[in-house]
């Protein structure tokens, strides 16, 4: 009996591993079986006495490893996991954590190329047992002679025009291809764009295509775009290429055939072609499947011009798919949902009854599908005046909720939802998509780290933008640099908010951190610093720290990165310093800077010099006081005689300095 | 009490949101002359050197300087708390306030404990009453500035150098202000007395912004928090009531009950792998921890599986029966003798292999096996000892 319940299990099971898992991440199964033991046992107490034998507890391999995993949690202060192997490399600036990240996946990928280039000298197999992933595979098609099999084989081998040709030897000869395996042919040829995939795990192409895919993937995170648009503005679909040959001459095409040509035809931009093939396929008196409806609805909004005649295609499309009885899944209506926005003002009517039709059919929208009605609701630009409700409606909908990767533009949701945050000043609704995240899985729908640095990058500012200072160090605190690394308009930002909330004393702390994230040589960013640390007066010991900090500046500008000098000086960043020395009462450090105007011919402003000399007088030093007039004749600045003035009539001068003093009077005197 | 600051910002907030349209004009003209003010007022050393630059931190400055002001009204008002002198001249000068800052970038509305502390329900009825008589104060005089507010606004201004000029602007400004419809006066009212009492107070004005407080309360207490909070926040009802677009009607294309599952069972074709793939790279897959890495070695097959039963790593030995291992008898029947010493050692060797459960049928019977061809080759000792 147990062995029976088992294989019944076990049947089920295989059932249900056929099915293509997206779910990739399995989380938890352990607590629904717990759950159902739990109601199993109840009917045991009943009157029969019926012995109801429990349910065999099947847990997933990985269970014992996602109970442990859940026990870590993340630590604000180390960096990613990915380079905790090497405290040396770990990185500090945006910079170096795409560096480090990218070799680390290049340097895979080189080891995969090797491997299945040179697959004989890697044939022993250490492992036991046998790991077949570690092995090299198989890239070179085995069958050579011209038969179904072989052709089977290249389509398996993802072979496009290996495969073409031995299709029409094979048609050539007389022999035929049975209907399956053409129509596997059709959808390689039509998946490809009739045309071979670039080959992934090949260092020679790649090294010079990764920069500009690279700045791709950053324009079209930003643009907000899929992977498959960009794909199919590469290639365009080829008139009377191998698939629409193929096709025509198949005798009886059926659905397969005709999905795999309209997916083809939507994918590479042949969007009228595809209705037309559609049409063809109801002459023919055949259904079509879910698939050709994704497609056609995707393609809708190209063919038609109008935002009305779009619509109503789709509607129409939708209404083609019921009387077909083809049911929708998650991906038709995430469809219908993209399509809406570029629908203009008939999206925003349009999309909540979407999402009702979606919950009356039971699908569960995905984040991408709440990600399209915000992006309906809030256009990039426009003006977010009376739209304040749909985020907060589409949060209090996803909050708490734990999602699993459906759609590939899932991963658009948090940094539109966090795009809309900021744009609308909405910090409460931040939090709360910020708190989404840390549901279940859902960080891992945040997406690549461009996506991560987008995401943060928002937030952060949101919160500089919004918070008192306290609330916003502790989030940098959190955040920074263990999961971001923020630009240097972040920490502009963060020094406004510093600014707002009048804690200046905790710039020497952030000027570390700006150091250390590399931003040191943004001459913007340290004017900007520069002229906050010297804009107000504080108490000596935040002074002192300033002036330290100040030097530690100046420093930076007198040695480069390797010897290069990035950073000018100008007068505004070289009077600021001088502030900063003298209301920390550093004459002597002071005066080293006020050197730097002539080396680099800059001219300080009387103010500058007004208030040196207050601090010279402060000292006493009358040496200094004769030789700051003698730099502001220098310079032949027209406040000089007021300096001379002061000087006779503040200090005790001997008669050297009387009579250089008059020298220079007349000296000025004579220049103007 | 640091009350001063998101008094100060929270109204810039709606100044925003109402006034931009009209104040902005306004106050591009008077740009260029606030800068020179504050130029002049910072000589301890602030340059504004470039103007489109220092405009941020001048106006900054300019805020700061006039709160100052408030800080210590703000202490006058806590300490009378029904004197309507104090708590009027904060009004105006917040409204004032308003004005002079509306071009500054930062904007920061009241901050709002997160953590949810229950709130005291007497200051929290004080605090109404305080609101209502504010504003019943406030809507009273409509037409004329009253004189404590003309003295808070000289205050301000004092501060600033050209005094002459900026009283007379903050004057303008407040009659400006008067003419601002009563509705959005109280909610100003509120606003105020929601810093005041550094607590969650519902505010009604232009949708959502005002009603996000009250909704968070409803989140973060449970539902206590609102009930309490019932009397202050009562427009928030339409708030609460109101039908969320999402449960609106919907499209009526499909029927629900239509079943058509013509899943193929060829597999996963070219395009779900290719679905899956996108999935994939879209999403973050990077392990966050040793164990997370571990999962994922797990799924490629590359690890060693953690036991999570006591079969772990008996996978070829599922399909055999419990009697192969058990029954070894039928092994020994072919060419070991019938009875003698060596049947009795064997026999006892199977008792043994029988009981562990160390070993595989399959190496049980090379484990006979062994011991059969030793036997043989010992076949003639055996023989002479006549065993």
């Amino acid at each position: 009996m147990a062995s029976s319940c088992s294989r019944a299990l076990r049947h089920h099971a295989c059932k249900s591993s056929r099915i293509l898992r997206i779910n990739l991440q399995n989380s938890w199964p352990n607590r629904s079986f717990a759950l159902n033991s739990a109601a199993d046992q109840q009917p045991a107490v009943s009157s029969l006495e019926e012995i109801v034998i429990p349910k065999k507890k099947t847990w997933s391999k990985e269970a014992v490893l996602q109970a442990l995993a859940s026990t870590v949690n993340r630590d604000p202060t180390a960096s990613d996991y990915r380079f905790q192997d090497d405290p040396y490399l770990a990185p500090k600036t945006s910079l170096d954590f795409k560096l480090f990240s990218l070799s680390q996946e290049s340097g895979i990928n080189a080891a995969k190329y090797f491997i299945n280039k040179y697959p004989n000298y890697f044939q022993k197999d250490y492992a036991h047992p046998h790991i077949p992933c570690l092995m090299p595979e198989t890239l070179e098609a085995q069958i050579e002679e011209a038969s179904e099999a072989a052709l089977a084989e290249r389509v398996q081998l993802r072979k496009v025009k290996a495969a073409v040709d031995l299709y029409d030897q094979l048609l050539q000869a007389g022999t035929s291809v049975s209907l399956d395996v053409t129509n596997e042919l059709l959808e390689l040829i039509c998946f490809y764009g009739d045309r071979d995939p670039a080959q992934e795990n090949v260092p020679e192409q790649r090294t010079e295509e990764t920069p500009q895919e690279d700045v791709q993937d950053e324009l079209q995170t930003r643009k907000g775009r899929g992977p498959r648009a960009s794909d199919s503005l590469k290639t365009p679909w080829k008139e009377n290429n191998n698939a629409e040959r193929i096709f025509a001459h198949l005798s009886e095409p059926n659905t397969r055939s005709y999905s795999a040509l309209i997916r083809g035809m939507v994918k590479y931009g042949a969007y009228a072609k595809a209705f037309s093939t559609y049409t063809d396929l109801l002459n023919h008196r055949l259904t079509a499947d879910v698939h050709i409806f994704n497609a056609l609805i995707a393609a809708a909004p190209e063919v038609q011009e109008k935002y009305n005649e779009k619509w109503e295609l789709i509607v129409d499309l939708l209404k083609q798919m019921s009387e077909q009885k083809v049911k929708p899944n998650l991906l038709t209506f995430n469809a219908v949902l993209k399509a809406l926005r570029r629908c203009g003002a008939l999206g925003k009517s349009q999309a909540f009854p979407v999402i009702s039709e979606m919950k009356a059919l039971n699908i569960d929208p995905s984040l991408a599908s709440y990600s399209h009605v915000l992006s309906i609701f809030y256009k990039i630009g426009a003006p977010v005046q009376g739209q304040k409700d749909i985020l907060q409606e589409v949060m209090y909908e996803v909050s708490g909720t734990s999602f699993s990767p459906q759609d590939p533009d899932d991963a658009q949701f948090f940094i539109t939802a966090m795009r809309i945050c900021l744009d609308t000043k909405d910090i409460e609704q931040a939090y709360r998509v910020h708190e989404l995240l840390g549901v279940g899985e859902n960080w891992r729908l945040m997406g690549n780290d461009s996506k991560q640095n987008i995401y943060y990058a928002r937030f952060f500012s949101l919160l500089c933008l919004m918070e008192q200072v306290d609330v916003v160090m502790k989030w940098y605190r959190d955040l920074i640099p263990s999961v971001y690394y923020p630009s240097s308009n972040v920490m502009t930002d963060l020094l406004r908010a510093l600014d707002t909330d009048s804690r200046l004393d905790l710039i020497p702390q952030i000027w570390k951190d700006i150091k250390a994230l590399g931003h040191g040589n943004r001459q913007k960013l340290v004017e900007d610093l520069l002229a906050l640390m010297a804009r107000e007066t504080h108490s000596q010991q935040v002074q002192d720290s300033l002036a330290d900090c100040a030097l530690d500046i100046k420093s930076m500008y007198s040695t480069g990165d390797r010897g290069k000098v990035l950073m000018s000086w100008t007068a505004g960043s070289l009077s600021d310093i001088i502030s900063v020395l003298l209301a920390a009462h550093r004459t002597s450090a002071a005066w080293e800077t006020l050197k730097l105007f002539k080396t680099h011919n800059r001219v300080p402003s009387a103010d500058l010099l007004n208030r040196f000399l207050t601090c010279v007088k402060e000292s006493g030093d009358v040496d200094q006081a004769v030789e700051l007039v003698k730099i502001s004749a220098g310079f032949c600045l027209p406040d000089t005689h007021t300096l001379i003035h002061r000087i006779q009539q503040e200090f005790e001068l001997s008669e050297q300095h009387k009579s250089i003093l008059a020298d220079l009077e007349i000296q000025t005197f004579n220049s103007d | 009490m640091g009350g001063a600051r998101p008094l100060g910002t929270s109204s810039i907030f709606f100044s925003e949101n109402k006034e931009s349209s009209t104040s902005l004009s306004e106050d591009n003209e008077k740009r260029p002359e606030e800068n020179e003010a504050n130029a002049e007022v910072n000589n301890d050393g602030q340059k504004n050197t470039k103007i489109n630059e220092g405009n941020n931190i001048s106006n900054a400055m300019l805020t700061s300087q006039l709160e100052t002001e408030p800080v210590v009204k703000l202490e006058d008002s806590k300490k009378f708390d029904k004197t309507k002198t104090g708590k009027e001249s904060l009004l105006e000068l917040l409204g004032a306030m308003k004005v002079e800052v509306t071009t500054i970038r930062k904007i920061r509305p009241p901050k709002f404990p997160r953590v949810s502390e229950r709130p005291d329900p007497k200051p929290m009825e004080s605090v109404q009453s305080m609101f209502q008589h504010a504003t019943a104060e406030v809507s009273q005089q409509h037409e004329t500035l009253i004189p404590t507010l003309v003295a808070a606004a000289s205050a301000a201004a004092s501060t600033l150098p050209n005094r002459r000029q900026a009283e007379s602007e903050l004057l303008q400004q407040l009659r400006k202000h008067e003419a601002i419809p009563d509705t959005q006066r109280r909610a100003d009212g509120q606003n105020i007395g929601d810093i005041i009492s550094d607590m969650k107070v519902g505010k009604k004005q232009n949708g959502r912004s005002n009603a996000r407080p009250s909704s968070q309360i409803r989140f973060d207490e449970d539902g206590q928090g609102y009930t309490q909070d019932r009397g202050i926040t009562g427009e928030l009802d339409a708030v609460r009531t109101r039908k969320s677009p999402f449960t609106s009607k919907r499209l009526n294309i499909f029927n629900a009950g239509a079943e058509q599952d013509s899943l193929s069972d060829l597999g996963p074709t070219l395009w779900d792998i290719d679905l899956a793939n996108q999935i994939v790279q879209a999403t973050n897959q990077t392990p966050r921890n040793g164990f997370e890495e571990m999962i994922q070695w797990t799924k490629e097959g590359k690890l060693w599986q953690y036991p999570i039963n006591n079969e772990a790593g008996l996978e070829d030995e599922a399909s055999v029966p419990f009697h192969e291992h058990v029954f070894l008898e039928k092994h020994l029947d072919e060419s070991f003798p019938r009875q003698g010493p060596v049947r009795h050692f064997m026999e006892l060797v199977i008792t043994g292999l029988a009981k562990n459960h160390h070993l595989t049928v399959q190496q049980k019977q090379e484990h006979i096996a062994w011991f059969r061809d030793y036997f043989q080759q010992k076949d003639n000792v055996l023989k002479e000892a006549e065993a």
